[in-house]
């Protein structure tokens, strides 16, 4: 059997090399660095997994105005079948609305059995996207997925990441799994080659405009404030200098008993 | 003031400390307004007692053998149509990952408002202000419902602290119908692979933490040796866990405990984001990372670059015996 994927992709915000705060003006300041979204990257790496070992084929979608068309082009390269751009400002969208969008979509593409997004939430923007979307589809979901354990006969079982330890999962197709961060360190697969890119750039990405299914955003961004960051008093400590260890040791330990 | 309902997360007969912190959350915010403790599962009809100890107004519980184990739709559902006869106002949950995932799901179910992960609450007038602190801890966004209807939540470890139980606050819980068709049950939780909680990670003064770069099981004892000498806990991160060098009790991060000690002494931990939320709040980091970049440098008051293999032994040889 073939296992028919929609893994929707995100351009988001790069926050790893912040060193400020990066607001201007009571707003998110304009210019900053985007990457795809590291978990939407598990997802599509799960989907491609899928695919090698059941067949299928595997449509990436994203919510975005012409230049989201990159993360699009990246998911190409990385062996996806198809792609679809759903027209919208995702800046503009809370979870729910960007959620009706790619629901909206799915129909369109006439369902799938597996619909896989990132969990995302350590920076909490478009966070669990996938739970908002199963509703609005009315079909099961699994969050914090690890790993999909077995596919067929219908169903699903997924390995979920819980606060312990983990849970498996059964659930029926089609469903919505939210994948989570674990495959970050097992590295998702690297694009194609160079001749096959260029090939690829050629081809047009697909445009939807279609009306979002359930409605507009339910919640908005009241404002921003700057973090006051912690200021750290860092030392370095060279582990080869015996005293220097001896006093960190005292300081760390002053008050401990 | 509005009514507040708050879940309660139940796990193996134990409520979840958040559930308890969202609790005292929502009777700081709804003033003269009721307080009402929503728990659901199978098995969980004593649990009412613990929550009108801690506070609850009013308690309802769905008991039914349908909910054992967390699946979302059919706890969505039956949240769902239990809703439809309440009068819309603010809901709570713990930012655990069952209680954002419900939380969403019933956002998007009843295309209401929705904050996860928050890190503070308040409220203006009759309508709730979510701030969550976003781009890597430096910004704090602020939401707000769009419009009137439900608003839904989820809130961070540390939002509020636990009320003590209190002895003879008590009532009688109201049951919450259960009512799935068999499409909705038919997902269920197969199996589970969960530790029984052996360490007391939230009230240890120190912790000693390994990541990835400890490398392999037998350097890890070096991580528990530097632990069993300065009387500390051993914490690790999501990969130490999977990797089963550890049980996931000792998990500290995004889907792991969250941790305030004294003294943090974090060896081969890299410090990624979803680490360094559950921690970055210790009085003082010591690290300790052969990769000088290692994002954890920046919050740590103390830097060490170099093999911990070689690093350990020098500290403990220092340490008394």
């Amino acid at each position: 059997m073939g296992v028919n994927c929609v893994v929707v992709v995100r351009e988001v915000w790069d926050t790893r090399d912040l060193i400020d705060a990066p607001l201007e003006g009571g707003a998110i300041k304009a210019g900053l660095d985007t990457r795809f979204e590291p978990e939407d990257l598990n997802a599509l790496e799960t989907a491609l997994r899928l695919k090698d070992e059941h067949g299928g084929t595997v449509t990436a979608v994203t919510v975005g105005e012409a230049r989201s068309v990159d993360v699009l082009r990246e998911c190409l390269y990385r062996g996806v079948d198809e792609v679809r751009r759903i027209e919208g400002n995702p800046l503009e969208l809370d979870a729910h609305a960007y959620a009706a969008k790619v629901a909206g979509a799915v129909g369109e593409l006439g369902g799938a059995d597996l619909i896989l997004v990132g969990t995302t939430v350590v920076d909490g923007v478009n966070s669990l996207v996938g739970p908002h979307l199963a509703s609005i589809l009315d079909v099961d979901t699994v969050s914090w997925v690890d790993a999909i354990d077995e596919i067929g006969d219908g169903k699903a079982v997924a390995k979920r990441a819980i606060e312990l330890g983990y849970e498996y999962v059964e659930v029926p197709l089609p469903a919505v799994l939210s994948i989570g961060v674990a495959l970050l360190e097992d590295d998702p697969r690297a694009p194609r080659s160079a001749k096959a890119m260029l090939k690829l750039k050629m081809k047009k990405v697909p445009i939807e405009t279609l009306s979002p299914v359930g409605g507009a955003a339910a919640t908005r961004v009241a404002g921003y404030e700057e973090v006051p960051q912690r200021v750290i008093e860092s030392k370095e400590v060279d582990p080869e200098d015996e005293s220097a260890l001896q006093s960190m040791l005292d300081e760390l330990l002053k008050g401990e008993s | 003031m509005a009514d507040i309902l708050v879940y309660a997360e139940i796990d193996d007969g134990v409520i979840h400390d958040v559930s308890l912190q969202a609790l005292s959350l929502a009777k700081s915010l709804a003033g003269d307004g009721a307080v009402t403790a929503v728990a659901l599962g199978s098995g969980i009809s004593e649990s009412a007692k613990a929550l009108f100890a801690h506070g609850a107004d009013e308690v309802c519980i769905a008991d039914d053998a349908a909910l054992d184990g967390y699946v979302t739709r059919p706890y969505r559902k039956t949240l769902e149509s239990w809703l439809a006869r309440r009068t819309p106002g603010l809901f709570l949950f713990p930012a655990s990952t069952l209680g954002s995932d419900l939380a969403a799901s019933l956002a998007g179910a009843l295309n209401a408002a929705c904050a996860l992960e928050v890190d503070r609450a308040a409220m203006d007038g009759d309508r709730p202000v979510f701030s969550r602190c976003e781009f890597d801890r430096k910004v704090l966004t602020q939401f707000a419902p769009a419009d009137g209807g439900w608003a839904f939540a989820s809130v961070r470890d540390g939002i509020a602290e636990a009320a003590p139980a209190e002895e003879g606050k008590t009532g009688e819980a109201q049951s919450i119908p259960v009512s799935l068709d068999e499409s909705v049950t038919a997902a269920r939780v197969r199996r589970r692979d969960v530790a029984h909680k052996t360490v007391n990670l939230k009230d240890a003064r120190i912790i000693v933490a390994g990541g990835a770069g400890v490398g392999t099981a037998e350097n890890f004892g070096l991580i528990r040796q530097l632990a069993d000498c300065l009387n500390a806990e051993v914490g690790a991160t999501r990969a130490v866990v999977d990797a089963g060098w550890l049980p996931a009790d000792h998990q500290i991060g995004q889907t792991g405990a969250t941790v305030r000690p004294d003294v943090y002494i974090a060896c081969g931990i890299s410090g990624a984001v979803q680490h360094r939320v559950g921690m970055m709040d210790a009085g003082k980091i010591a690290a300790i990372n052969i990769d000088a970049s290692a994002p954890i440098f920046r919050i740590a008051h103390y830097k060490i670059v170099g093999d911990l293999t070689h690093v350990i032994p020098k500290i403990l040889n220092l340490l008394p015996a």
